[in-house]
C-alpha cells in the first residue's frame, strides 16, 4: 500500500470517529437528568407558559428525531446555537475561554514533555546512579500525586498565607495594558502551569527512561558502542530517536486534550478556560455549550490522533506497511 | 580543556544574566518611578460569574448586585425598612382610588453614552415589561398597566385595578430606549406571536456595553474572571465617597477566594462556605473582620399533598395519604431539632426558624410566631401526638402504620442545596425516633426540578429565597400555584382567601394584618417546616477600606449583595493606601525580563559550548 493509500485510510478513519462523536454527542446530554430550562425557573420565577416558552425556542420540544437533523444539520454548518444560560452565542462563550487553556495546557504539556524526557534520558544513560534514583522516586511520587491536591498545596504556600508570590487565582488582572499586561499574565500562570507540569513530568520521565533501558540493550546500540562511536554520539544519534516513539505517541496524545482543558487545575486556581466551561455547563445542563464543547475536545483528539499516526508511519517506515 | 571551557561558558553566562539582571531592574524602576496617582479600587471576591449583562437573563448571586451598580432601578430600597426609597423616580403620588401613580423622575441624568435619560425612558422600560410580558420583571407590573408621558420628568401609571404594584421596589432596571427600542418592533404586543419574538430578541441581546444611569460604568468584563466597572463621572446622585473602581473576582475555588483575601489582592468577599469561614475567625486576624448575615434564603421540609396529576401533571403522585393527617405533620416538626441541624449541618452558622418570612429580607412584614405553634423539640410529645391521632405501630414490628400501611416515607435530599443532604440523615434519625421509617434519594438540583412537578415524593428538603415584598413568597402557598411555585400542591382556600385581600389592602397597616395571619396560618398548618435562616458569610480587610455599611441596616444586614449599594457608596480608603490589588503578590517584572531574556540566552551559550565540545569528541 502507497503513501496515499495509507493517508487516506487514516483520513477515512479520523472522519468517521468525527461522525460518531457528533452523534454520540446528541444523545448522552439528552440522557442526562434534568431540564435546562427548569434550572433557571425557581430563580427567574418563571411561569410554565415562561418555561414551555423557552424549551420551545431551544427547539426541546420536537420529537427527538427532529432534533437530530436539526442539531445534525446545524453542526455540520458551524452553527452551535445559544448557550441556555446567558442566550449568547455558543461559539463566543467558548472563544472567550479558548485562550487561557491553550495557553496554560500548552505550557505545561510543553514544559513537562521537555524536562520529563530530558529527565528520563539523564536517568537511563546513567541508570543507577543518584540522579538517576533520586529522579525515578520523584518521578513515582509526582506521577501518583493527584494535581488537585498538589495545586491546593501549592496554592495555600505561595497565593497568600504562607508567601504571598503569586496570584491566587484567575487569568489576569484588570486595567492593565502594555508590557505590564503580559507579565500580569505571566505571574497568573505560574502557579497553574506548575502544577501541570509536576503533575506530568513523572509520566514523561518514567516512559522515556524505562524506553530507552529498553533501547540501550538493542544489538545496533551495542554495536555503534563496539566500533568506537563516543557514548554521547550514540545516544543522540542510534539511541534516543528510536526510543523516542512511545514518548512521541504519548506527547501527541496530550495536546490532544490539550482543548478539553485542565478541569482540576482550572477548577482549583479558578482558571477560566474551557475545563471551567464545562464544569460550568454540565451544572447548568447547557446543552448546546456541552455538546459544543465535547465536539471540540473529541475533535482535538482525533486530529491529534490523526497527525501522530500520519507522523508516526513516516518516523518508523514498518507502521505503513501494517 | 574541557573543563576550562565549561567554566569559560559558565562565566560569559553569569556575565550575561548579571548585566541583564542589573539593566531590567534599571528598567523597571523607571517605569514605577512615574505613577501616578492610582485609582481608588475596591477588590470584591464572589464564587460565581455574572450569568449575563442583559438584565432579562439575570438569575443569581452578583448578578443583581453588578446590574444595579450600572442601572439605576425606579426605586431602591430604603435601607433601614426595605420600603421604597427614590431611585430614578424621586417622588411620586397616587390617586384617591390608588389607580393612577404620578412618577417624578430624576432631573439632568445622562446615560453612560452621553443620552439624556427622561422619564420617556422609565416609561419605554415599564412598557417593554408589561406588554410583552417579560419574564421574572412582569409580576411586579400587575392589572394591565399603562404608562403616560407627560413630561422629561414625569410618567403617569395607570393601573385597571386598585393597586400598590408601583410602590414595590422592582429590580427592573431603568433602560435606554435609544438602544433597547430597536429591539422592539412595531408590531401588536397583544399579539401572542408579535410578543413572543420581542421576547426572543430582547433576551439574546448580549447587551456588551450595558450603558445604563448608574453610579459606575462597565469598563471591562472579562467572562469567567472580573467584571471591572469604573465611576461614573456624569452621576446624577450622590457620588461615591472615594470609590473609582469596583472589581468583581469571580473564585470557583473558596480557597483560592480567601487566600487572595489573605494576601490583600481582595478587599471583601462574599458567600463563604462555614469551614473556611470558621478558619477565618479562628485566625483573629486584625486586618480580617468577618460577618455572619442574613443569607437571604430559610431551609425547609415541604411536605406532598399530591394532586399534580388533577391540576394537569403528566404522572400519578406518590405521596403517602398521611401528610394530609395535620397531628401528623406536627408530630413529625416536634420530632425535629432545629438546633441540632444548625449546629451540626451549618456548623453554628444559620438559625433556627419559624416564619416564611425572614428578618434580614422581610424587616418589619416578619410576624412573632407563638411558642405554642412553634412545635419545638420534644420527643415524647411527637409520639402522644401521633398516638393520639391513631397513627400507631399496631403489629409490634417497631414502625407506625397509617390506614393500614406501613409508613416509609421518600425524602428527597438535594445534593448541590446547602446542607440538604445532611440535614436529611438527620430527619431520617429523628424520624426514627419517633417510629416512623424512611429513605432518602438524593439528587442534584437539575432532576429535583424533574421530580419536583411528578409528585413522585413524600417530602423535601430545600430551600426558598424570598424577596423583600412578601407577595410572592405568599402566592407559593396558594392552591392556583399547584405545578407552579407550589412545593406540594397544598390548597388552603382561607390561605387562598387572606393572600387576594392582602393583594388589594392599599393601607400597609392593614396588609400586614392579614400577612401576619397568614405566617401564623402557615406555620401551625405545616405546609413547609421551616428549619432555619440561611447565612451569608462575608469577610472584609479593614486595613484597607472603613466605612462599610450593612444592608438592610441591621445586625443580620449584608455587606455586599444585600438589597442596597451603601457600601460601595460609603467605604474609604485607610490611611495612603488606594485599595490597588495588583493582581496578587508577583514577581516583579525584572524578574521577568531577565527570565525572558537570560534563559534564551543561555541555551544559546550552552548549546555552542556542548556543540565544540561534542565535535571534538567526534
Amino acid at each position: 500500500m502507497g503513501t496515499f493509500g495509507y493517508l487516506g485510510r487514516k483520513v477515512l478513519h479520523a472522519l468517521l470517529t468525527l461522525l460518531f462523536v457528533i452523534s454520540f454527542n446528541f444523545v448522552l446530554f439528552r440522557w442526562l437528568p434534568g431540564d435546562p430550562v427548569l434550572l433557571l425557573a425557581r430563580s427567574q420565577h418563571l411561569s410554565r407558559e415562561d418555561i414551555a416558552e423557552q424549551i420551545a425556542n431551544l427547539g426541546l420540544d420536537l420529537p427527538l428525531p427532529e432534533q437530530y437533523l436539526h442539531y445534525m444539520g446545524d453542526t455540520l454548518t458551524g452553527n452551535f446555537g445559544l448557550s441556555v444560560r446567558s442566550s449568547q452565542p455558543v461559539l463566543d462563550v467558548i472563544g472567550d475561554r479558548i485562550v487561557p487553556t491553550l495557553r496554560l495546557v500548552g505550557l505545561g504539556t510543553l514544559f513537562s514533555t521537555v524536562l520529563g524526557v530530558l529527565i528520563g534520558i539523564k536517568g537511563a544513560w546513567r541508570r543507577g546512579s543518584v540522579f538517576d534514583k533520586t529522579s525515578l522516586y520523584g518521578s513515582l511520587a509526582l506521577y501518583s500525586m493527584p494535581e488537585g491536591w498538589l495545586g491546593m498545596l501549592l496554592l495555600l504556600l505561595f497565593g497568600g498565607s504562607v508567601f504571598h508570590l503569586f496570584p491566587a487565582g484567575g487569568v489576569r488582572s484588570p486595567g492593565l495594558e502594555g508590557f505590564a499586561y503580559f507579565v500580569d499574565i505571566a505571574n497568573h500562570l505560574v502557579l497553574p502551569v506548575l502544577t501541570l507540569t509536576l503533575g506530568y513530568i513523572g509520566e514523561y520521565a518514567i516512559i522515556m527512561r524505562a524506553s530507552l533501558i529498553e533501547m540501550m540493550g538493542e544489538d545496533f546500540v551495542q554495536t555503534a558502542r563496539a566500533k568506537g562511536v563516543p557514548d554521547r554520539l550514540v545516544r543522540r544519534h542510534h539511541a534516543i530517536p528510536n526510543a523516542f516513539l512511545p514518548t512521541f505517541t504519548l506527547i501527541f496524545l496530550s495536546f490532544g486534550f490539550l482543548l478539553g482543558g485542565a478541569i482540576v487545575v482550572e477548577f482549583v486556581f479558578s482558571y477560566p478556560g474551557l475545563g471551567q466551561l464545562s464544569i460550568e455547563a454540565v451544572n447548568e445542563s447547557d446543552f448546546p455549550l456541552l455538546q459544543a464543547l465535547f465536539l471540540i475536545s473529541s475533535g482535538a483528539v482525533i486530529l491529534f490522533n490523526f497527525l501522530a499516526d500520519i507522523t508516526y508511519g513516516y518516523l518508523d517506515p514498518r507502521i505503513k506497511a501494517v | 580543556m574541557r573543563r576550562t571551557r565549561r567554566a569559560m561558558a559558565l562565566m560569559m553566562l553569569t556575565g550575561l544574566l548579571g548585566s541583564l539582571l542589573i539593566g531590567s531592574a534599571a528598567l523597571a524602576q523607571t517605569g514605577t518611578g512615574t505613577a501616578a496617582a492610582e485609582p481608588v479600587v475596591f477588590d470584591v471576591g464572589v464564587d460565581s460569574d455574572i450569568t449575563s449583562l442583559n438584565p432579562f437573563n439575570l438569575c443569581c448571586g452578583p448578578d443583581y448586585e453588578v446590574m444595579s451598580l450600572i442601572y439605576d432601578t425606579g426605586f431602591q430600597f430604603d435601607n433601614d425598612t426595605l420600603e421604597a426609597a427614590p431611585g430614578f423616580i424621586r417622588s411620586w403620588e397616587r390617586s384617591e382610588d390608588s389607580m393612577d401613580w404620578t412618577l417624578h423622575t430624576v432631573e439632568g441624568a445622562t446615560w453612560h453614552d452621553g443620552t439624556p435619560a427622561t422619564a420617556s425612558d422609565l416609561a419605554f422600560t415599564f412598557a417593554l415589561i408589561a406588554d410583552y410580558q417579560m419574564p421574572f420583571y412582569k409580576d411586579y407590573f400587575p392589572f394591565e398597566p399603562t404608562f403616560e408621558v407627560v413630561d422629561d420628568t414625569t410618567v403617569i401609571w395607570h393601573s385597571t385595578e386598585p393597586t400598590f404594584a408601583p410602590e414595590v421596589p422592582a429590580y427592573a432596571p431603568v433602560l435606554p430606549e435609544h438602544i433597547w427600542g430597536e429591539l422592539v418592533g412595531s408590531g401588536d404586543p397583544s399579539d401572542p406571536e408579535v410578543a413572543k419574538a420581542t421576547r426572543k430578541t430582547v433576551k439574546e441581546f448580549e447587551n456588551a456595553e450595558a450603558i445604563g444611569t448608574g453610579a459606575f460604568k462597565l469598563e471591562e468584563y472579562e467572562n469567567g474572571q472580573f467584571i471591572r466597572l469604573v465611576r461614573n463621572e456624569n452621576y446624577w446622585g450622590t457620588p461615591p465617597k472615594s470609590l473609582d473602581e469596583v472589581v468583581f473576582h469571580v473564585f470557583t475555588n473558596q480557597e483560592a477566594m480567601v487566600q487572595a483575601l489573605k494576601g490583600g489582592d481582595l478587599d471583601i468577599v462574599d458567600a463563604l462556605n462555614p469551614t473556611l469561614f470558621n478558619s477565618l475567625v479562628a485566625d483573629a486576624d486584625p486586618n480580617i473582620a468577618t460577618h455572619v448575615g442574613d443569607g437571604g434564603c430559610w431551609g425547609n421540609i415541604a411536605w406532598n399533598f399530591g394532586g399534580q396529576k388533577d391540576a394537569g401533571g403528566d404522572t400519578e403522585d406518590t405521596a403517602d395519604p398521611v401528610i394530609h393527617e395535620l397531628d401528623f405533620r406536627q408530630a413529625v416538626a416536634r420530632s425535629i431539632d432545629r438546633q441540632e441541624i444548625v449546629d451540626k449541618v451549618y456548623q453554628g452558622t444559620a438559625v433556627v426558624g419559624y416564619s416564611i418570612l425572614m428578618p434580614g429580607s422581610n424587616g418589619s412584614w416578619v410576624a412573632e410566631i407563638p411558642e405554642d405553634i412553634q412545635f419545638n423539640y420534644d420527643v415524647e410529645a411527637a409520639k402522644a401526638q401521633l398516638d393520639s391521632a391513631g397513627i400507631t405501630d399496631t403489629n409490634g414490628d417497631g414502625n407506625r402504620e397509617y390506614e393500614g400501611n406501613e409508613l416509609d416515607l421518600e425524602l428527597l435530599t438535594i445534593s448541590d442545596v446547602s446542607g440538604s443532604v445532611d440535614t436529611g440523615k438527620l430527619i431520617q434519625g429523628y424520624l426514627a425516633d419517633i417510629g416512623i421509617s424512611s429513605f432518602f434519594t438524593t439528587v442534584n438540583t437539575n432532576k429535583a426540578y424533574d421530580l419536583w412537578y411528578t409528585g413522585e415524593w413524600d417530602a423535601y428538603v430545600w430551600d426558598w429565597c424570598p424577596d423583600p415584598d412578601p407577595d410572592f413568597m405568599l402566592s407559593v402557598f396558594t392552591s392556583d400555584q399547584c405545578l407552579g411555585w407550589s412545593d406540594g400542591c397544598y390548597t388552603n382556600p382561607e390561605i387562598d382567601r387572606l393572600y387576594d385581600l392582602q393583594q388589594t389592602q392599599l393601607v400597609r397597616a392593614e396588609r400586614k394584618a392579614t400577612i401576619d395571619q397568614m405566617q401564623l396560618m402557615i406555620a401551625e398548618d405545616m405546609p413547609v417546616m421551616v428549619l432555619n435562616y440561611w447565612s451569608d458569610l462575608q469577610a472584609f480587610r479593614t486595613d484597607t477600606f472603613t466605612g462599610h455599611v450593612r444592608s438592610p441596616n441591621n445586625e443580620l444586614g449584608l455587606y455586599i449583595l444585600g438589597w442596597t449599594n451603601d457600601t460601595y457608596f460609603n467605604v474609604e480608603v485607610v490611611g495612603a493606601d488606594t485599595g490597588e490589588g495588583d493582581g496578587g503578590g508577583a514577581i516583579p517584572t525584572w524578574v521577568w525580563v531577565a527570565v525572558g531574556g537570560g534563559v534564551p540566552l543561555a541555551a544559546i551559550v550552552v548549546f555552542l559550548s556542548r556543540r565544540k565540545t561534542g565535535d571534538e569528541e567526534a
